[in-house]
């Protein structure tokens, strides 16, 4: 399993949770990014010459912004420049408010065979409270142009004054409108968004309010047929996202666009988080990366075991063997003990209780450093 | 004959804490081009970080200056700076002993203070001539007129010629100068007599081993030299002799009267005693000097090393702030919670605190330390007395017939409008009332008996806080007293923690029970599982309180960008398990062990 990853910062506005490396009110440099995007795609394509992808992810910022056209040209080059697997899955994150049929039209066109659509919440004030561009009816409109159409819903837990009842509502939308795939997320207040203010101040639900949530939405999500693979992502069965299993399995991935990561070759990269830096690097032949790690094999060890526990497929020893050819239970031996409690053992694969997958960094930080 | 020098002057500064002696001590530095401004760190002889940081002398440090005097001669000075606080007396003492005349700074907007007046008596014990200068007439508030009678009235020195200065503005320095020349005697000694050097301290410097700091009585040293000291039978050849200036100089010889250091290759650094008489190897002088008076500790706490892998580090280190720190007592202890480590005694909670922070640092040592503890005089009923500082090392209550506790006799200075609050604190802490002193219209003074256990526990903070900070407060040990005490347990998730037993008087142990159990539910961090803290006394439970099990401690998302981040987070986390320690099934973080006696209202 591989992956490839397109990084498309662009958006309408910037949400007021948000910290990833998006530009509001760039649009004028979409064409040369789209053109730099390209290029990158050709040089990391020939370095890359021999590996089979299995998926393609383009992300965000927000995709669906900018002129479909960019992205079709976008997987033009990719099926140019790297090897695709037979039937590859193909997603693009979408914005409703965003979209067209056009535009979907195009998508599909390209080859894109799953979308992802930032619902959030089905409440329009707690929307407008997130800064999110998009009303509940927009949601409906896009995913009305989906019918049939493999696509997820994102479901943000902790948004301030959210109550059980909220989440109720948005997780009926989300199955109503025929989502396959649910991740429902915790929002994450980080140091330099406007809503990290909120949160100081108290006025985001604690992390009891929100484990709460948390807890009554998967018992929802069951109950509609959604089961949970992965700590925050839920599918009808036969639709988890194969290129975040790539991520969770450890896998190979190659990142392209400003701020994307690589793994390949034992090694982590990372491209610049600056707009400019990355065009200027692009044209003048380079790739732009700013960073670049070697993963030591203790290191490894531990993102396989860290990784692994995140989903209900847990750690499978014989996997764990083929990778490093050691016993994980054995190279983590102290910590693997005073975690056992917690770990349910299931033929070769160990994963965490049910119960504790929320509280998960409490057993996987016993495994780090 | 052969006398030692007339222009030379050793004296130290007397000063209460903010009085501004070290400020002053710099002005003196700067006046006779010892330091030249532009070089000047603030406060230069407070030479530590954590003196500098709290703006208090513990260590004293020694310098030698030359002064061109208004009758034309140049002195040399030797000022050996002191600590101000209650809990280094015996610093203090060490730099009297070396000394001819002590400076008696008094801050003209505050008066005399309780600790100033401390170190005044001791000055008058070891003979010092002493001078008045009065400090901060800068200030609006300097009441000069008042400053002086007080010092006549209180101290009954002669305060009609103390210069009045401003250290901060550098106003008057020259006036301390010539007083010095004026008030204080030149050294005795002669330098032909056999060699007598008092050591008044110490410390270990990796290359030339241990520093001896001296003051020579009679005779002289020089390199090549052998000398011994009169409690150890070694000898050792010096390597090197000097001054201070203030870093070390070195100098051809140390003559009689003159305070310097000597280097002889001194490696182990228990074979020096602070205190002792340096002389002759082969041809000693017949009897050592007075030395100083044996301290004892009166504050203990357990030290164990955060990792247990370094408990040879953690010794190292105490062993060598040993040989700056006569006072510093320890023995090996071991703890079932904390694993090995030593239990330490102090001069005072200062001193305690000064350590703590100095092996840290200079060590680069994490510690865990236990609750500050005195020491009881147990009475078993089996006849035997046993003194015991430890609380886990406490007989079981059916062995013991009865138990002492130490008492302090305490002096508090207050305007007079804090009386009544003190007297409701003093009476709070198990406080007997002795006497009250009008010393003028604005200063108070009070005396009590006060348990020295409650003193460890909160008194200074609540006296700081009841009187907005104008008391101030000193204690001497008077003694001992029968006592009802009962040993507090904490038991976490059903576990008794040996590490945070207290022993208190039984009528206080409900409501300390009661703050504990409710103080280590904030400090201890939410696990997975619920657990409930207990404290009990005698088996029996008297409070109780939970820690909710966590619910949420995840990250959300984790896709291509967020491995690295959050594998970095994930590492951090364990870092902060690190500073745990793992009491039956519970992780407790290294400062509560400390914390725990803190009040409430101080956690907030």
């Amino acid at each position: 399993m591989a992956g490839i990853y397109l990084h498309i910062p662009f958006c309408k506005q910037k949400c007021r949770y948000c910290d990833f490396v998006s530009f509001a009110g760039r649009s004028d440099v979409a064409e040369a990014y789209m053109a730099c995007l390209l290029k990158e795609i050709e040089l990391r394509g020939k370095e890359l010459a021999g590996r089979t992808f299995d998926t393609v992810y383009f992300g965000g910022g927000t995709p669906s912004v900018v002129d479909p056209k960019y992205i079709y040209a976008a997987m033009r080059q990719i099926k140019k420049c790297f090897t695709l697997a037979a039937r590859p899955e193909i997603t693009i994150e979408m914005n409703p408010g965003t979209v067209s049929e056009q535009k979907i039209a195009m998508y599909k066109r390209a080859g894109i065979n799953r979308f992802s659509i930032g619902l959030q919440t089905a409440i329009d004030a707690q929307l407008e409270e997130l800064g999110r561009v998009h009303t509940v009816r927009d949601y409906l409109y896009c995913t009305s142009l989906l019918k049939g159409e493999n696509f997820s819903a994102d479901v943000m837990l902790g948004i301030r004054g959210q109550t059980q009842e909220d989440v109720r509502k948005t997780i009926e939308i989300a199955s109503a409108s025929g989502a396959k795939h649910i991740s429902m997320y915790a929002l994450q207040p980080e140091d330099g968004t406007p809503i990290y203010t909120d949160y100081l101040n108290g006025e985001l639900p604690d992390g009891d309010e929100v484990a709460a949530l948390y807890d009554f939405g998967r018992a929802l999500l069951a109950e509609k047929g959604y089961h949970r693979y992965e700590v925050s992502n839920f599918c009808k069965k036969g639709f988890e996202s194969r290129h975040n299993l790539n991520y969770w399995k450890r896998g190979e991935y190659v990142g392209m666009g400003v701020s994307a990561s690589s793994f390949f070759s034992g090694r982590r990269l990372l491209n610049t988080t600056d707009l400019d830096e990355y065009m200027k690097c692009i044209l003048s032949g380079f790739l732009p990366v700013i960073d670049s790690e070697e993963v030591t094999p203790q290191e490894a060890r531990f993102e396989f075991v860290m990784l692994g526990l995140r989903t209900v497929y847990g750690v499978s020893s014989k996997a764990y063997r083929e990778a490093f050819g050691t016993d994980w239970k054995e190279d983590f031996a102290a910590a693997y003990r005073r975690t056992q409690r917690y770990l349910e053992e299931d033929g070769d694969v160990t994963r965490i209780k049910d119960d504790y997958l929320f509280v998960q960094n409490q057993i996987l930080s016993e495994y780090a450093g | 004959m052969a006398k030692a020098s007339k222009f030379l002057r050793n004296f130290c500064i007397i000063a209460h804490i903010d009085h501004g002696k070290s400020t002053i001590a710099d002005r003196i530095m700067e006046l006779t081009g010892q330091v030249s401004k532009r070089d000047m760190e603030e406060q230069l002889l407070d030479s530590m970080d954590i003196e500098r940081e709290r703006g208090i002398t513990i260590k004293l440090t020694p310098v030698r200056m030359y002064y061109n005097a208004l009758d034309g001669n140049e002195y040399e000075f030797n000022l050996i700076d002191t600590p101000g606080h209650v809990d280094f007396t015996y610093e203090v003492s060490r730099s009297l002993a070396a000394c001819e005349g002590a400076l008696v700074v008094v801050d003209a907007t505050q008066g005399v203070e309780a600790q100033t007046l401390a170190n005044v008596y001791l000055a008058l014990e070891n003979n010092l001539e002493l001078v008045p200068v009065i400090n901060k007439i800068d200030l609006p508030s300097a009441r000069i007129d008042e400053t002086k009678e007080e010092i006549e009235e209180v101290i009954g020195l002669d305060a009609s010629e103390a210069p009045c200065v401003s250290a901060k503005e550098g106003t008057n320095i020259r006036d301390i100068l010539e007083a010095v020349v004026k008030f204080i005697p030149p050294p005795e000694g002669d330098t032909k007599d056999a060699l007598r050097a008092l050591i008044f301290d110490s410390y270990y410097d990796n290359y030339k081993g241990v520093i001896l700091f001296v003051r020579i009585r009679d005779g002289q040293v020089k390199v090549g030299d052998k000398i011994r000291t009169f409690l150890s039978e070694r000898t050792y050849d010096v390597t090197e002799v000097g001054a201070f200036a203030p870093h070390l100089q070195p100098k051809s010889v140390l003559l009689a009267g003159e305070v310097g250091y000597i280097a002889a290759s001194i490696k182990s650094i228990e074979d020096v005693e602070v205190g002792d008489t340096v002389t002759f190897a082969d041809r000693p002088a017949k009897e050592p000097l007075p030395g100083y008076k044996k301290v004892q500790p009166v504050v203990f706490c357990g030290i164990y090393p955060l990792d247990g892998s370094k408990f040879g580090d953690l010794k190292e280190a105490i062993l060598k702030r040993k040989l700056n720190d006569a006072a510093l007592t320890f023995e090996p202890d071991n703890s079932v919670a904390l694993g090995f480590g030593f239990r330490c005694g102090f001069l005072g909670l200062l001193h305690m605190e000064i350590v703590q922070e100095r092996i840290e640092r200079e060590f680069n040592l994490d510690i865990i330390t236990t609750a500050p503890s005195v020491s009881y005089l147990v009475h078993k009923t089996n006849g035997e007395t046993l003194s015991v500082d430890n609380p886990s090392h406490l007989p079981p209550p059916t062995d013991i017939e009865y138990m002492e506790e130490p008492i302090v006799k305490a002096e508090i200075y207050t305007p007079p409008e804090y009386v009544g609050s003190i007297m409701e604190l003093c009476q709070d802490k198990r406080g007997v009332y002795k006497n009250m002193t009008y010393l003028d219209a604005r200063r108070v003074r009070l005396d009590y008996l006060l348990p020295l256990n409650e003193i460890v526990y909160d008194f200074f903070d609540e006296l700081k806080s009841r009187t907005k900070g104008y008391a101030s407060f000193d204690y001497e040990l008077d003694g001992y007293q029968r006592s009802k005490l009962v040993k507090l347990d904490i038991l976490l998730n059903g576990e008794a923690c040996d590490a945070l037993s207290t022993i208190v008087h039984e009528d206080h142990a409900y409501k300390r029970g009661r703050m504990l159990a409710e103080n280590l539910k904030d400090a201890i961090p939410r696990q997975l599982f619920e657990i409930p803290i207990q404290a009990a006394v005698g088996g029996k439970i008297i409070a109780r309180e939970t820690v909710k099990a966590v619910r949420k401690d995840v990250l959300a998302k984790c896709y291509g960008g967020d491995i690295t981040r959050k594998k970095k987070l994930l590492e951090k986390q364990k870092e902060g398990k690190k500073r745990m320690r793992q009491v039956g099934t519970v992780e407790v973080p290294s400062e509560v062990f400390m914390e725990i006696l803190k009040t409430n209202k101080d956690r907030k």
